[in-house]
């Protein structure tokens, strides 16, 4: 059960008072509708499973042929760090940076702070780890597209399956298993929740 | 949808609390700082419809060059064929890939485009009066929020096409100035939407019953 005596609503402000709620149980504003919780008992547990293999996942698609190409007798193969790494060379940092960032190096940060985060969580512990990596995690998540990126790479394949052959690589598959890991285990962690939890390993 | 009592509708802001927009946490608005996660607290943004504003417009400058200039060229053999945002819809319309147009043409025209003029109307609604309801403007703030990021599909396109589509003298591809000036908007956008206080959309209701 978790407990909330009072809060407001992030979106219209409204004073919202709660008394308990059972796992699965979800508390909206009654004004503006925002979401305040979707409680689940279960929630940390969730997240660390879809976290730690999404890890795994994110470092195998890092880490085998994405996409290979074939034409005219020539191939192409690309790795994601190598698609980074090529753009960089070329004299694209910005773009490499651009690309990079929200599809592969901000959710490994992601990852890697959710399960520091989870892992302190469950030893139910007062730690120094708990504020920073929460203040890192909620502040990181608008900036991940790991979806779009699935997207993007779908279309990038109809317009080049036009002019030559491609294949595809483990990465591809990989990184589509990371992206459900990821999107799942990022949809079980309950910003209330999580923070009402860091606070009472913090009292 | 249990478990839910409101007292009077009443405002943290008005009983002198903020509620921290990191950890959610109501403190009283005079601490500075929530005692749990150290963010800031702010009754409001601090000048929410300024930055949203200035953000709005920096964004909608940097969309003209992301379509006017070429977001890649094409070097076949020694030719190259540089092609804009709305070229290479033309294109996939041309070779009859109607789906992929589609989403290219959401992802990079309709999107941007609706983002920019949701964030105006809604800094824009936030002083003015009229019919539209704070519920519905608050339900467009968060669609705003929700759909931004997936502009960025082009971006990651050119990327993936340039890392791939490499073949010596045969056929390269290279980015160009437009993927920059794009992602760069969506980055723009989505800081818009994040400094927009969508409370100051129900202050105004407030203030009318008063």
């Amino acid at each position: 059960m978790l407990a909330i005596q009072r809060s407001a609503c992030h979106e219209c402000d409204l004073m919202i008072g709660l008394d308990e709620l059972e796992s699965g149980q979800r508390a909206r504003c009654p004004r503006c509708g925002w979401l305040l919780t979707a409680y689940h008992a279960e929630a940390t547990s969730r997240a660390l499973s879809f976290a730690l293999a999404a890890a795994v996942l994110l470092v195998m698609a890092n880490s085998f042929p994405f996409l290979e190409l074939q034409a005219s007798g020539l191939e192409k193969m690309m790795t994601i760090p190598r698609a980074g790494a090529e753009l960089y060379q070329e004299g694209h940092a910005v773009l490499a940076g651009m690309v990079l960032l929200p599809i592969a190096v901000l959710p490994a940060v992601m990852l890697a702070t959710m399960i520091a985060l989870l892992v302190s969580l469950r030893r139910r512990a007062r730690s120094s780890w708990l504020v920073p990596t929460g203040r890192l995690l909620f502040a990181l998540n608008p900036w991940a597209m790991v979806e779009v990126f699935i997207i993007g790479v779908l279309v990038s394949l109809v317009k080049i399956g036009a002019m030559a052959t491609i294949v595809i690589g483990i990465s591809f598959w990989a990184y589509i298993g990371f992206v459900l890991c990821f999107i799942a285990a990022i949809g079980s962690l309950d910003r209330f929740q999580i923070w009402r939890e860091i606070e009472a390993c913090q009292a | 949808m249990s478990g839910v009592s409101t007292s009077p509708p009443e405002t943290a802001a008005s009983r002198g609390l903020a509620c921290c927009h990191v950890c959610l946490k109501l403190s009283p608005i005079a601490a500075h700082s929530c005692a749990l996660c150290g963010a800031s607290l702010h009754a409001r943004l601090p000048d929410s419809r300024q930055r949203t504003i200035a953000l709005t417009i920096t964004a909608a400058l940097l969309y003209i060059p992301a379509n006017t200039l070429p977001i890649m060229s094409t070097v076949q053999l020694g030719t190259a064929t540089e092609s804009t945002i709305l070229g290479g819809i033309l294109l996939l319309i041309h070779h009859g890939s109607y789906p992929v147009a589609a989403v290219i043409f959401v992802a990079s025209v309709i999107i941007p485009i609706a983002k920019l003029l949701a964030l105006a109307w809604l800094s824009w609604s936030i002083s003015g009066t009229h019919g539209v309801a704070h519920r519905q403007r608050t339900r467009l703030y968060r669609a705003t929020e929700l759909i931004g990021k997936w502009s960025m599909t082009d971006v990651f396109v050119v990327s993936v096409l340039v890392a791939l589509i490499q073949l010596g003298g045969l056929l390269v591809i290279t980015p160009g100035p437009a993927a920059l000036a794009f992602g760069a908007m969506v980055i723009v956008t989505m800081l818009a939407a994040e400094s927009f206080d969508p409370r100051l959309i129900w202050d105004q209701e407030e203030g009318n019953h008063a």
